[in-house]
């Protein structure tokens, strides 16, 4: 008969009425993320010894690594950072380490409200200094200045 | 109706069938010569994606443009990646380990699939099905969860290295495609239930855009549009790459060339690759997953051209090499760049709502149109 | 139940009496009257807009597996307020080039119109707010000057896709009102009179959709074309022609169309309900809440059938219309015809 596909696809319909919903409820119940997910980078300091390997790796040159000569010889770091707004979250700095210094976290809630805060910066010290964000402004280099000053930020 | 007309004065008008529009899928830009509802006249006009892929690759070198691959085609990212790597390999002479060809060949299937459902699901909403296209959308929810367990990205994974893959299964990984290939059947079969019989999208569909396998090949058309027209030309078979000669799958054709074909094509493809993630999970042998490759990677000076059957069609690399670390010119040659050719040539005399379904039908990504 | 059952009617006659008491002239009182009416018609189609508006956002998200709004109160019945609201805080742009009467006289005529309709439904015993003997035809008539309100708005938007729409809704609206009102005439056949309030009456032993089975089905595919919705709904093709004959509206004047729609869904619902399922009739409940019931029953049908299926193509649409529907609902009105004097006869 002529009409039959429109009622099998109304009969359908009408089962998928009726069946478990597939919305998640957000803020309330966070999604179950397997643990390989590229969600937030985390940063081992004492593991990382500096050998810019992951420098390399990346496409975009998000990653900048201040190191000193220690009394020994040996590279000791001082300072390590990432400005995510350039990173594409591939994956390649934390496969090219060697210590796994760099890692995934599934934590993707980043949000942040100003430019500066996308900036991720790990220090020696565990100390928060008090003009964090001014520090930040001023030792980030790579950041075209121009750029923050059209947006006033 | 043309009786009518020919005491009638009517006047020819151009619409754009502009960049903002919801159902070009991108930023395609089509400008139509109408008469009433019927084109006479149709031209292309691409470029509002450019990224200048390309051009930054000159500065890239050959391991870090692996992550830009997936970008090029954002909906069919991992076979992108591998049509990359396969090229440099070539170029290199480096010779995969079969646990990493296996592990390949599993991804770039999930990826061929969740692709397709993504045509499944843009056609129904543009003939304004609106459900049937929450329900592929959910499907492919399932296949971007296994994506996520394996490679950490839902869309666009960079899984694919120089000489092998870059991580090995997870443990939970094959009891959890099973659950998904079930799942998949299931919402497949209701897709497939409430649209390819129903009457009405028959109508709007069938003998809508036809093409010819003569005309097809005269433009240069390839991958499942090819098939749907009539010429079982499919890479995999002709020329098989990577393991795909030891795997038992159909490679469906169909005769009409409408878009009903093209539509229906992509169902049955869906079907086959699942059969072919089976097999593969079934036989997969130990070994290492990656390949000696220098630390630097310094190919020979040369060029070299290689091609894959992606999602949308054939996809191919050509890469000219300088003997440096950064390659001197890469080139993508997309499927859908070519694909879109066709477009001026059968849309004459058909209606605006027939242009929109062929448009759907066709399976177009602009990000590697405009690349 | 006696006293729920007439609460409407009694309210206005306490009304009418007040007004005798102070002491106004039949003339004046009927001026007022016809006021209060007005005011609780403005009162049903405003409730009825945000009920429905409510349907189509929960009740149809269910069709697609999904939960709609549920956070702005119980189960998302606030949504509907604070879209109004959302609608009415925007700017009201009007581009430079439209036809400045003819874009701004469009949203009004179209509600005017659609309101105009509500006037003439029997939503329980004895409350009709106008009780005119030929309803029908009055319904017909009406109806079908939202054609002009739609091209109006189409050709003085100055944008060649309102325009297309514009242009396609008048074939397809005038096109799909000839089987309309050919479903029509076979009930009023049966019943006898053109009265809206009689057809209801004398359904009492059985309904009309057991006698009609063939207009109903034609005044359902009829009454799809007529309100706009899947698979008939051309006029509005977001993925074609990018809304088509409200592409140019924003705010209020959007919020208006849109109501329009809603408001249209509930009156030919309603129509429906009327002509074939018995109307207010119905056991145990007062009679204005069964009318509510089932009308909201059909319009549930309704949205069902919207979300299923895909869209038509303006061709294929009109030669279903000039070429199926009309030889069969003429059909229908023959053997109907001949059905009623066997009857006699027998």
């Amino acid at each position: 008969m002529y009409g039959f596909g429109i009622l099998k696809g109304m009969g359908i319909t009408m089962k998928r009425f009726f069946m478990k919903k597939v919305t998640q409820q957000y803020p309330e119940v966070k999604p179950n993320l397997p643990p390989r997910s590229h969600g937030s980078f985390g940063f081992d300091f004492d593991k990382c010894i500096s050998c810019n390997l992951c420098v390399n790796a990346c496409p975009n040159g998000v990653i900048r690594v201040d190191s000193e000569k220690d009394e020994n010889g040996k590279k000791a770091l001082q300072q390590y950072n990432m400005s995510l707004g350039y990173c594409l979250y591939c994956g390649f700095c934390t496969k090219a380490c060697p210590t796994k210094a760099i890692y995934f976290k599934t934590d993707f809630d980043t949000i942040c409200y100003n430019k500066t805060d996308v900036i991720r910066q790990w220090k020696k010290s565990e100390k928060v200094k008090e003009d964090y964000f001014a520090e930040v402004a001023a030792t980030t280099s790579e950041e075209p200045k121009i750029e923050q000053k059209e947006r006033g930020v | 109706m043309a009786l009518m007309e020919e005491n009638f004065e009517t006047q020819e008008y151009k619409i754009n069938l502009g960049p903002a529009h919801p159902s070009t899928h991108g930023v395609f830009r089509a400008v139509l010569t109408l008469n009433g509802e019927e084109i006479i006249k149709s031209e292309n006009h691409i470029g509002y994606l450019h990224r200048g892929i390309e051009k930054l690759a000159e500065s890239r070198t050959y391991a870090q443009f692996a992550a830009l691959t997936p970008r090029i085609d954002y909906l069919a990212g991992a076979l992108n990646n591998w049509g990359y790597v396969v090229t440099v390999e070539k170029l290199m002479e480096i010779e995969v380990p079969e646990r990493a060809e296996y592990l390949r060949v599993i991804i770039g299937e999930l990826q061929r699939i969740a692709s397709h459902l993504i045509l499944i699901s843009s056609t129904c909403i543009d003939l304004n099905a609106t459900t049937a296209w929450m329900y592929g959308f959910s499907a492919r929810e399932g296949i971007l969860d296994l994506l996520e367990m394996v490679t950490g990205s839902r869309m666009m994974p960079a899984y694919y290295t120089i000489g092998g893959v870059m991580d090995d299964l997870p443990l939970e990984f094959i009891p959890a495609a099973k659950k998904v290939i079930a799942d998949l059947n299931d919402r497949l079969n209701d897709v497939d239930g409430m649209i390819s019989g129903n009457e009405i999208f028959l109508s709007r569909t069938k003998g809508v855009g036809v093409i010819t396998p003569e005309k097809a090949i005269e433009f240069g058309i390839t991958g499942p549009n090819l098939r749907a027209a009539g010429n079982a030309y499919d890479l995999r078979k002709i020329a098989p790459y990577s393991v795909y000669d030891k795997f038992d799958f159909d490679v469906p054709v169909l005769k009409d060339g409408d878009c009903f074909a093209r539509f229906s094509m992509r169902i049955l493809e869906i079907r086959q690759s699942i059969r072919i993630i089976e097999q593969a999970i079934a036989s997969l042998p130990e070994g290492p997953i990656t390949a000696k490759v220098p630390k630097i990677i310094k190919p020979p000076i040369g060029e070299v051209y290689n091609q894959i059957e992606s999602a949308k069609g054939i996809l191919g690399y050509y890469i000219v090499s300088d003997g440096s670390t950064k390659p001197y010119r890469l080139h993508v040659h997309s499927p859908s760049f070519v694909n879109i050719g066709i477009f001026p040539e059968i849309a004459v005399g058909m209606y605006v709502q027939d242009f929109i379904a062929t448009l759907a039908s066709f399976d177009i990504c602009l990000g590697e149109i405009d690349r | 139940m006696e006293l729920i059952n007439n609460i409407f009617i009694s309210g206005a006659n306490l009304i009418r009496n007040i007004l005798h008491w102070i002491g106004f002239g039949d003339v004046f009182t009927n001026l007022i009257m016809s006021v209060v009416y007005f005011v609780a018609i403005a009162a049903v189609v405003t409730f009825n807009i945000i009920i429905i508006l409510w349907i189509d956002r929960r009740v149809s998200s269910f069709f697609q597996e999904r939960l709609g709004p549920n956070r702005v109160g119980p189960f998302g019945l606030l949504q509907s307020m604070v879209d109004a609201a959302k609608l009415i805080g925007k700017e009201s742009i009007i581009p430079d080039a439209v036809d400045k009467v003819v874009y701004k006289a469009a949203p009004i005529f179209i509600f005017t119109v659609t309101m105009m309709l509500y006037a003439l439904l029997p939503y329980g015993q004895g409350m009709s707010a106008v009780n005119i003997n030929v309803g029908i035809l009055c319904f017909a008539a009406i109806s079908s000057t939202s054609t002009i309100a739609i091209l109006m708005a189409g050709w003085g938007s100055n944008n060649k896709y309102s325009l297309i729409g514009g242009m396609r809704t008048v074939a397809q609206v005038i096109s799909y009102e000839i089987p309309l009102c050919f479903s029509m005439l076979g009930v009023v056949m049966i019943a006898g009179t053109l009265n809206l309030n009689e057809i209801v009456l004398s359904q009492g032993k059985v309904w009309y959709v057991f006698l009609q089975p063939v207009a109903f089905v034609i005044f359902i595919i009829s009454a799809l074309a007529e309100l706009n919705k899947s698979p008939f709904d051309m006029m509005e093709a977001e993925q074609e022609i990018v809304a088509g004959y409200h592409t140019e509206y924003t705010g209020m004047r959007f919020a208006l169309f849109f109501m329009a729609e809603y408001a249209n869904l509930f009156v030919l619902a309603g129509l429906g309900v009327t002509l074939f399922f018995g109307g207010w009739d119905g056991p145990f409940l007062p009679s204005w809440m069964w009318f509510m019931i089932k009308t909201y029953l059909m319009i549930l049908f309704l949205e069902w059938v919207r979300w299923t299926l895909p869209r038509a193509r303006v061709d294929k649409m009109m030669q279903f219309n000039w070429k199926v529907l009309i030889p069969i609902s003429i059909a229908n009105i023959f053997v109907t015809g001949i059905i009623i004097k066997l009857f006699h006869i027998i």
